[in-house]
């Protein structure tokens, strides 16, 4: 049994779940909804950098940066305009209403693009590889979600302990009403909320895309298992939900190495029983209603 | 509308003669569309009341008790599986082969129930989503159920072969009126539960399980109960998919089947009988029929086609439906937060008061 | 009340006797006239599985022709092209829909196994044909449906054929296999087994994967770890990249060999990032760029009628499963009915357009066996290993 390869990979795999899932929890800790159209806000920006790399030509960082612009720019008008205007909605209402956006942008993306499935790269040489350790050969790809991954994970250190929006997010977090009699502009924290966790899923998107493929359904599987991970690490705390996700690629990896039939599952089944003894997850503080 | 002075005002089934004169044409129209409506609109139907039975269930859960639940396709493939399976292995009679299934079924719901007794929110959801793809997994690993290849079902014999008695059902319509006094059974049957002990003792974890266990509810019984009863519900529809269909495979109750059937609940509003119903025949008209073939339809389609090669794909044309079931669902939450539960009650009270 | 509940109730009760009684299901209408026959297929065209429904467009474009070309004896092909999601549940509605509402002669085509299978019974039972389904599932052909006349050859004879490519020409001896969980992978590792017996040799690793799996980095570290020089493949486009570009990345570059469902080079080249060059598959039809005079005829068809759609082997492959239909059409003349169609498809012997050779008759309605062995070479380019093979391990023939 090759561990040290397989711990590589399940760990690279794992924190692409962790950085989408982070996007996932961005959005569940400011309006308490899972965006069941994360996975599809994803492949639509990746769509678009495609787009712009094949139709355009442009280098690579431009079309980056205005992909970024533009997820960004779709997590807020989606917010804007699906979610903001349900009066007194339910939780599940809003779920579907995630679920109704999912929808669109999925026909909306292969209305435009087609259901072929599309290639896209990020400007990585594949073929280099690196080997620090025996048997543990590390690529490209896995360096970059390394480092992608750790750079968001201090910025958003950095952002929701030290600079005035993140305090802002955190206590519209915790009490919506009381924030907005401190003046905060609640509906501004959820715009930027949405905007940035478009901006993460995005990125992560890309990964996965660059992985794999790019077609219109591509993101729905990775999305699940994110949203698995978030609740396994529990969907409160950031750090937690990326180690839920570096845990599930490691799960996944290793039980998959014996037993590939059950890989697909072997998570969630690891996840029923974590939440059967920990009901909120792995590192949120089960939280005891008051009455 | 009108106040109930007694709990047997409550617990009638037609309020007024207004309500039994309506209730009795809905019947009647129910019992003679085959004599008008075109034959391919039948399978549609019974795809429609299977979802009916299987949303009102599905909302005794998610509407009266409040929980959720995103593994229903997977009682709904215990029901089916369920089904052909007693019947094609072991002879069972049909009637019994679909009830047996259905409290396997609401065996299973009672597990799920288990974990739900202390967990909330999404990580429920992520419970039952968990379970849902282990039964599909499961079942597609084993042999005996055709694994991944799928099971073809055995002939929907209503008759007890034991005794010689045999009256298969062959057609879509013969299979509709089966199905339809099922699901009319079991509709009733859920409007019941709801206005039952039982049923209050839902709303009441509702609306707050704590303050239900302090007036005496027992959360642990009512709570898996709930599950077990919309498994039930599932599994029986699942039973009657089975028949429905002809040959299915663990792929046909996949994860979105169970977010489908979710969506027809909130869409539908929850926590009413109305709503499960509305919400089951809206959103499977949308999947089935709605704005298909759209290159087909005279002027429309024309221009949809040239719409797309200006600015889309043709070959991405049929996308066009999904994206107008997004808005329509969205559309839906925003201006009527109860659902079309809610749409219904509107037209309703135009109706009462008109013309003021 | 009570009373009067209990009468309505009984009212009721009799009325829907009465219903059940005089309703019968009429016959469906006949699915031609004078000027039109209807030709339907149905197909994903939205949806994850949409990447195959070019199919039932490239049967689109086989159709276009022939009505271009003044139709057949004064009929011309109405063509109905159906989504159904790759969900069973829609594949029988939109059936139901078109034969019981538009009157269809015949069904060509229909991507997947489990669709085709809730269909199948209920083609046969209203008399409509059905050829070229596009999808081998053994359940098509065996027991012989009279109506239903399959093209596609079988996962299983086709994984016999490439093993024993393997065997014999790439003398290679421990072969792995990746396929996918369901009734195309399953057919396929039946038919890789059942060779390897003959050489009395098992495989050095067996492996499952989900048609939605994301990361196959486990799997790829066994079979890395087994040792397998060959590693065969039955799978769909996005598991395939990702298993090549997996491989990769871990240093395992073992011979890949797959099935023909991802002979298409040009995408597979593409999506792989050049990755896909000198992976063997099998084929069962022209390649896109064959000088053959029907493909060069189809080829300019397509550039002109449907320039919007690429050229590649799904498309193609529509025409192959939708001409024995029009062929047989041809053969039957002005006077048409199912029964001729059948007896003229069921005469049907080596014949041949730019697919396979297919030969029909009353107790066969496999159509081939026969596939090619390709190698993608640089750019994409076809590389013909092994001309048009039949595999002796067939029982279905004896």
């Amino acid at each position: 049994m090759p561990v040290g390869q397989l711990l590589v990979e399940g760990l690279a795999i794992g924190a692409c779940y962790g950085l989408f899932a982070t996007a996932v929890v961005i959005i569940y800790k400011t309006s308490e909804v899972v965006n069941f159209a994360q996975g599809e806000m994803a492949m639509f920006s990746s769509f678009v950098a495609f787009h712009i790399l094949s139709v355009y030509q442009l280098p690579f960082w431009a079309a980056f940066v205005i992909t970024m612009i533009f997820s960004i720019l779709l997590g807020i008008l989606i917010e804007y305009f699906f979610l903001r205007p349900a009066k007194h909605p339910s939780i599940l209402g809003l779920i579907v209403i995630t679920l109704g956006a999912e929808m669109f942008l999925m026909g909306l993306a292969g209305w435009k693009w087609g259901a072929e499935q599309k290639f896209f790269s990020l400007p990585l040489d594949p073929s280099l590889t690196y080997e620090p350790v025996k048997g543990m050969i590390i690529n490209n790809w896995a360096i970059a979600v390394f480092a992608v991954t750790t750079c968001i994970m201090l910025l958003l250190y950095v952002f929701f302990k030290y600079t005035r929006l993140g305090v802002a997010m955190r206590a519209t977090q915790q009490n919506k009403h009381a924030a907005k009699i401190m003046g905060i502009r609640t509906e501004r924290v959820l715009s930027f909320a949405w905007g940035s966790s478009s901006l993460i899923g995005a990125i992560a998107g890309m990964f996965f895309a660059s992985r794999a493929t790019l077609d219109p359904a591509f993101m729905m599987e990775p999305f699940l298992r994110a949203f698995a991970a978030a609740v396994l690490g529990g969907l409160m705390s950031i750090p937690g939900v990326i180690i839920g996700g570096g845990l599930m690629g490691l799960i996944e990896n290793f039980f998959g190495y014996y037993w590939p039939q059950w890989k697909p599952i072997i998570a969630f089944i690891v996840i029923i029983l974590v939440l059967c003894l920990r009901p909120s997850g792995l590192f949120t503080k089960h939280f005891v209603k008051k009455v | 509308m009108d106040m109930k002075r007694d709990y047997y005002e409550d617990i009638q089934l037609f309020k007024s003669n207004v309500v039994l004169f309506w209730s009795a044409v809905l019947l009647l129209a129910l019992f003679t569309i085959p004599l008008y409506a075109p034959n391919y609109y039948i399978y549609l139907l019974n795809i429609i009341m299977v979802h009916v039975i299987l949303a009102v269930g599905l909302n005794i859960l998610v509407g009266s008790t409040g929980q959720i639940s995103l593994g229903h396709a997977g009682f709904f493939a215990i029901g089916a599986y369920g089904t052909a399976f007693l019947m094609s292995m072991f002879q069972v009679p049909f009637v019994f082969a679909i009830f047996i299934a259905a409290f396997i079924a609401a065996f299973f719901g009672f597990i799920l129930g288990l974990p739900a007794l202390r967990l909330e929110g999404p990580y429920l959801a992520i419970v039952s989503l968990g379970f849902g793809l282990t039964i599909m997994h499961i079942i597609g690993g084993m042999d005996v159920f055709g694994g991944r290849m799928g099971i073809k079902v055995p002939p929907l014999d209503l008759g007890i072969k034991q005794l010689g008695i045999s009256w298969v059902l062959k057609t879509d319509i013969q299979k509709y009126y089966l199905i339809l006094i099922m699901t009319i059974l079991l509709v009733v049957g859920a409007r019941n539960i709801l206005k039952t002990r039982v049923g209050r003792s839902f709303v009441a974890i509702r609306d707050s399980d704590i303050a239900a266990e302090v007036i005496g509810v027992n959360l642990t019984i009512y709570k898996t109960l709930a599950f077990a009863v919309s498994a039930f519900y599932a599994g029986i529809a699942g039973g009657l998919f089975g028949f429905v269909l002809g040959f299915f495979d663990p792929f046909t109750f996949n994860m979105i089947l169970s977010v489908i059937f979710l969506v027809m609940v909130v869409v539908g509003g929850l926590g009413t009988i109305q709503g499960g119903i509305l919400g089951a025949i809206l959103i499977t008209y949308l999947q089935y029929d709605f704005l298909k073939n759209i290159a087909e339809v005279p002027y429309l389609g024309a221009l949809m086609v040239a719409i797309s090669k200006q600015w889309f794909t043709t070959v991405g044309l049929e996308n066009f439906s999904s994206m107008a079931i997004g808005l329509i669902m969205i559309g839906i939450i925003i201006f009527e937060p109860l659902g079309m539960f809610g749409v219904w009650i509107r037209m309703k009270k135009y109706w009462m008061t008109w013309p003021f | 009340m009570k009373f009067r509940n209990k009468a309505l109730f009984s009212f009721i009760a009799v009325l829907a006797v009465l219903s059940i009684a005089s309703v019968t299901q009429a016959a469906p209408p006949v699915g031609f006239d004078d000027n039109e026959i209807r030709i339907g297929q149905w197909g994903p065209q939205t949806g994850p599985a949409a990447p195959w429904g070019s199919v039932a467009r490239g049967s689109k474009l086989l159709f276009d022709i022939v009505n271009e070309e003044g139709g057949i004896h004064g009929r011309k092909i109405k063509y109905f092209i159906r989504d159904d999601m790759y969900n069973p549940a829609q594949t029988a509605a939109v059936v139901k829909e078109l034969v019981e509402r538009q009157g269809i002669f015949a069904f060509v085509g229909g991507v997947g196994s489990a669709t085709g299978m809730a269909v199948k019974d209920y083609l046969a039972a209203n008399k409509i044909l059905w050829i070229g389904p596009a999808a081998a599932d053994k359940d098509f052909a065996f027991p012989v449906d009279p109506y239903l006349f399959a093209v596609y050859p079988l996962y299983k004879d086709e994984g016999s054929i490439l093993t024993k490519y393997i065997v014999d020409k790439l003398k290679m001896k421990k072969i792995g296999i990746l396929y996918q969980n369901d009734a195309y992978g399953k057919d396929g590792l039946e038919g890789v087994k059942d060779r390897l017996a003959t050489y009395k040799m098992s495989l050095v690793a067996e492996i499952p994967v989900e048609p939605t799996e994301k990361d196959l980095a486990s799997q790829i570290l066994r079979l890395k770890n087994s040792g397998a020089e060959a590693v065969l493949m039955y799978l769909t486009p996005t598991p395939a990249v990702i298993a090549l570009k997996t491989a990769a990345t871990v240093g395992f570059k073992p011979q890949w060999v797959s099935s023909n469902t991802l002979s298409d080079y040009p995408l597979m080249f593409k999506i792989t990032g050049g990755l896909w060059e000198g992976v063997i598959t099998g084929a069962f039809g022209e390649i896109p760029d064959s000088m053959n005079p029907l493909m060069v005829k189809y080829r300019e068809a397509a550039k002109r009628l449907t320039p919007e759609e690429r050229w590649g082997i799904f498309y193609s492959a529509g025409i192959v499963f939708a001409d024995p239909i029009v062929e047989a059409l041809k053969k039957v003349g002005r006077n048409l009915s199912t029964e001729a169609v059948m007896k003229a498809l069921n005469s049907f012997k080596n014949y041949q357009t730019i697919g396979p050779k297919i030969t029909w008759t009353e107790k066969q309605h496999q159509g081939t066996d026969s596939v090619l062995i390709q190698k993608c070479g640089p750019g994409a380019s076809y590389i013909t290993l092994q001309d048009w093979t039949t595999n002796d391990l067939a029982t279905w023939k004896k």
